[in-house]
């Protein structure tokens, strides 16, 4: 058993392909962005070595750990937005009537485009004419907020549309997960007498925790690298009031001619979310691997 | 739970789902609308005038082409990057060596790195290998792109594949592919829908790469189409609302399809396990 | 079993490289040895720019047959990709042999990087004299002309005549008389001037035309290139203004969220009274079959006010928008330097007639059928005493940059003209 499972030939064979393809296609640009960091460059003419200048730059750069910050508020309101997936999952997982029905309703935002789920959210949140304000309006409410041109609101006003963008995305993993535990474990566990609740959170929870710490990963990853919505329905404004790394990243990268300090940005981005990542792993570890 | 609770819950439940479904009435909407309709009009009011000629116009702007290559440069990232993602996630979680764990922390590391770092390096080595301007370089850069997560999320379902099933296979002499191939990869039919659908939303919604790899118009897909009708000075956006709807309808059917296979999957392989 | 696996790899390594591989190089073959091929990437789609696009193909054919083995191979992308794309592109030194720049800050790093070749010498037979004067200018760097603009554009202040009617209103000529109207329109409950201001150059225009207005047409040109100063009384007054207005809401709710394009439709729908863009604009209110009759019959145009009596009305801000440029390391510069000078001089009359733009080079208004709006435009631009290029167009990105994000801040009232003014002068200080 032993030898077949650690045959180096058959361990190469599987592996890789996928690490080649993801070391030529992500860790050479990776390596090539730190490189561009330690550059005066433009993109457009000469570039010229400054060693660790940029670096040193964007430790001290406000705006920089202005737009970190922003990202670290994302990465804690996914998380938390997670156990609000997990529940939904939990109940679309059960037997109730028409549960397959509603699991498909409940994704099909998933697949629309950024593009369009900016395009509703900025009529949703449109001071004058926006569903969100008529509503308020409508139950008696004066001055509704602008919310996208407010400094003090826009950012949590824009995390809106970037959780519910990935609500379908967590429920799917965790649908898939729970429809993986053996039926039998959880009738079991009914015979016992436990209630739905107890079920779910004394069987069901620990038996997918595995996927669950990944999705804690993927939803810290994702947001402190989070781009899209922010950059097409704030543009990072009002004046950096909803800025991201990766907007900001991107700003210096592409709108004003810092190649080099954006990429050293870019770089950093990369660090930070590595460093986050190691310790939510060391927090979140478990000596045993569960298994069925 | 009581018959008073019971109706609470779907009462909620129905009403998150009519929330889930209103997006896609807007969009059909919006996609029937002129520029001042669609800005300064209610989003759910019907259109004054329903202008069915954004669909024609946007037939017209060449979306056949857009649309073929979105299909198979898709399905095609799809396939290299469910197989070659469980494969590594095979050896790294069945398969005893000792440096699994740091190949996946590389693979790890892969999920991290923000696209628009990313980007100018990797035209310049498709520049370098004369892969620009060629639909193979968005092949490979959305499997390759794809891969860290699509990993991450197979890790947690293949850790908890029961051992004795591969202890039973290999002692009746059963070779690491027909285990790997004929009962890991069956097994995880769940997941790997799962995947599928999350990689096929990826890849069908992508533009940032395809703008800049690509700049034939006969290797350019429908996000890209949309670009279309964004204009210097002025976008037409009922178009782009009509671009989204037509773009949107194949990953629903695919999206139903793949989603019913999350379920199916389970039920054949709780036999088989 | 060893064995298989090395097979079974090798074989799907080297199919994945055939396949890569043997598409990478289909398109190498095609262009036989004589013939050439001119690169040009443009940034007006056919959906959203059809008449522009239609153009561009039509001057491209006539290029095509009257220069016999010469093709040119045409890339459009929208605005913001089409600036992405330039970045990517000139990072590799892969800039088109032809293509789209901006005047000033936006061409400066390529012309100090050597990327765009020097146009004077198609400039000089004769073709600088058609084109109006002071709009090559904005594409000279040291007394070299490095692109060839299409467009010239001002900013005028839109209105919408049925409300000022119902509301008794004049067109303002003075700044007293303008927040007369904006008063009177607030008091009517009419959203007085529609802006977008998440795009932060609209809100420009307005600080620019404050500026001009007290401090006199060259005060925002020399703070910029660092002859005068962002701290001086004048540029502070026209910040206090712009905080001014904000506090009498002349700017509908949420400006600084909402896109020009979002204000654009407020304006159009009547919902706003005034609207301060390009005259880009102008097919909107004239020719534009889309936007209903009565609605381009009731708008008309005024110029800026003058501002505690002081300013030339006749002074503008505006300036040429894209030009073309050709690549300083292309293989086929001849021959595209004859393209670009064939395109201005094909573009000229055809673009105002049939795509509703305003070129930069001179046009005979008299002898074209234009709408009436066109003709009082093309006046005033004849009559204009001063053209002030946009703001964020004349300094460096870095500087635009602070600029914006400035404008955004003064508008929603997150600082003070004095502060306004100090984080002018640091960004331009430090442009060395």
């Amino acid at each position: 058993m032993n030898k077949v499972m650690s045959n180096k030939w058959m361990i190469a064979f599987y592996v890789l392909p996928a690490l080649i393809l993801v070391g030529i296609l992500i860790f050479i640009p990776l390596g090539l962005s730190a490189y561009y960091g330690l550059m005066d460059w433009n993109g457009i003419g000469d570039m010229e070595f400054i060693g660790m200048e940029n670096y040193i730059t964007a430790v001290q750069d406000m705006k920089f750990w202005d737009s970190a910050f922003h990202s670290f508020l994302l990465a804690f309101f996914s998380t938390l937005s997670l156990i609000v997936y997990l529940a939904i999952s939990m109940i679309l997982a059960s037997k109730i009537k028409g549960a397959d029905l509603l699991r498909k309703i409940y994704l099909i935002p998933m697949l629309l485009s950024s593009v369009a789920i900016a395009q509703l959210w900025i009529k949703v949140f449109n001071p004058s004419n926006g569903i969100l304000n008529k509503m308020l309006m409508g139950l008696g409410v004066d001055n509704p907020p602008a919310w996208l041109a407010n400094p003090d609101i826009v950012l949590y006003a824009i995390f809106i549309p970037i959780l519910w963008q990935y609500a379908g995305f967590y429920i799917l993993i965790y649908y898939a997960a729970l429809k993986n535990i053996p039926e039998s474990l959880i009738e079991a566990a009914k015979i016992d007498g436990a209630s739905p609740l107890q079920i779910a959170y004394r069987i069901k929870l620990p038996l997918i925790a595995g996927v669950v710490k990944v999705t804690i990963v993927l939803a810290i990853v994702g947001s402190l690298k989070y781009f899209d919505l922010i950059y097409v329905m704030t543009g990072g404004g009002p004046n950096g009031a909803s800025e991201v790394m990766a907007s900001y990243m991107y700003k210096l990268a592409f709108s004003t001619n810092d190649f080099g300090y954006g990429s050293a940005i870019g770089f950093l981005l990369l660090v930070i979310t590595l460093i986050v990542t190691v310790i939510v792993r060391k927090l979140t570890a478990d000596k045993e691997e569960l298994q069925y | 739970m009581n018959r008073l609770g019971y109706i609470f819950l779907y009462l909620c439940l129905g009403l998150v789902a009519v929330f889930q479904i209103l997006p896609i009435v807007w969009l059909f909407l919006f996609s029937l609308k002129g520029n001042r309709e669609i800005f300064a009009g209610s989003p759910f009011a019907l259109p004054q005038e329903w202008k069915w000629e954004n669909y024609l116009t946007v037939w017209e702007g060449g979306i056949g082409t857009y649309f073929f290559n979105s299909v198979w440069i898709t399905v095609v990232a799809i396939i290299l990057t469910s197989l070659l993602a469980s494969m590594a996630t095979f050896a790294i979680t069945r398969m005893q060596w000792k440096l699994s764990s740091l190949v996946l922390g590389l693979f790890m590391v892969g999920l991290m790195i923000p696209i628009h770092s990313a980007i100018i390096p990797l035209f310049n080595m498709f520049l370098n290998v004369n892969l620009i301007d060629n639909p193979w370089s968005i092949v490979i850069t959305y499997t390759a792109y794809n891969l860290p997560i699509t990993m991450m999320i197979l890790l947690g379902f293949y850790y908890t594949l029961p051992r004795e099933i591969e202890e039973a296979a290999i002692i009746d002499g059963c070779s690491i592919h027909r285990l790997f191939f004929r009962i890991i990869l069956p097994m995880t039919t769940p997941v790997l829908s799962t995947i599928v659908i999350i990689n096929m939303i990826y890849n069908w919604n992508e533009f940032v790469f395809v703008n800049t790899f690509i700049s034939s118009d006969q290797y350019k897909t429908l996000t890209v189409g949309i670009q279309n009708f964004i204009g210097q000075y002025m976008t037409d956006w009922g178009a782009i609302g009509a671009t989204l709807i037509i773009s949107l309808l194949p990953i629903l059917l695919a999206f139903i399809f793949f989603s019913n296979k999350v379920v199916e999957g389970i039920s054949s392989s709780a036999v088989k396990g | 079993m060893k064995k298989k696996a090395v097979t079974l790899f090798l074989a799907i390594t080297s199919l994945v490289l055939v396949l890569v591989g043997c598409s990478g190089g289909a398109d190498e073959g095609s262009a036989s040895q004589d013939e050439k091929t001119i690169e040009f990437m443009h940034l007006w789609p056919e959906g959203s720019s059809a008449q522009h696009h239609k153009i561009i193909e039509d001057i491209v054919a006539d290029f095509e047959s009257n220069n016999e083995g010469v093709n040119v191979e045409v890339e459009v992308l929208s605005n913001e990709q089409y600036k992405d794309k330039m970045k990517v592109l000139s990072t590799s030194n892969e800039l088109p042999d032809v293509g789209m720049t901006w005047a000033a800050g936006y061409l400066e790093p390529y012309v100090e990087g050597n990327k765009f070749a020097s146009l004077d010498d198609v400039l000089e037979g004769g073709l600088q004299d058609s084109f109006v004067s002071g709009t090559t200018e904005a594409y000279a760097i040291d007394g070299t002309t490095y692109g060839l603009p299409l467009e010239l554009n001002v900013a005028p202040i839109y209105y919408n005549k049925s409300i000022f009617e119902e509301n008794g209103l004049e067109v303002p000529q003075t700044y007293e008389e303008f927040k007369q109207v904006v008063a009177t329109l607030e008091e009517n409950g009419v959203e007085p001037i529609a802006l977008g201001n998440k795009d932060r150059w609209t809100g420009s225009l307005w600080y620019m035309y404050f500026a001009d207005r007290i401090g006199g047409p060259e005060a925002l040109t020399e703070a910029i290139d660092g002859n005068g100063s962002f701290e001086e009384p004048a540029f502070v007054e026209a910040a206090a203004k712009i905080q001014e207005l904000a506090d009498m809401n002349a700017f509908n709710a949420g400006y600084n969220g909402l896109s020009d394009q979002e204000a654009k439709s407020m304006f159009m729908s009547g919902q706003a009274a005034m609207y301060m863009i390009g005259t880009w604009d102008l097919p909107n209110y004239t020719t534009n079959e889309d936007v209903p009759q009565d609605f381009r019959d009731s708008v008309g145009y005024f110029k800026f006010p003058t501002v505690n009596g002081q300013g030339d009305q006749s002074s503008f801000v505006g300036g040429p928008g894209v030009g073309l440029f050709v690549a300083e390391n292309s293989d086929v510069k001849a021959e595209a330097k004859d393209f670009v000078s064939f395109f201005v001089e094909q573009w000229g009359e055809r673009s105002v007639q049939d795509a509703g733009v305003i070129p930069a080079t001179k046009v005979d208004a008299e002898s074209m059928d234009l709408p009436q709006m066109y003709v009082d435009v093309l006046n005033d631009l004849n009559n204009a005493s001063n053209i002030t290029l946009f703001a964020d167009v004349q300094m460096s990105p870095d500087a635009a940059e602070v600029h914006l994000n400035q404008i955004q801040a003064l508008f929603g009232g997150e600082i003070t003209p004095e502060e306004f003014a100090e984080a002018h002068q640091e960004a331009m200080s430090s442009e060395e």
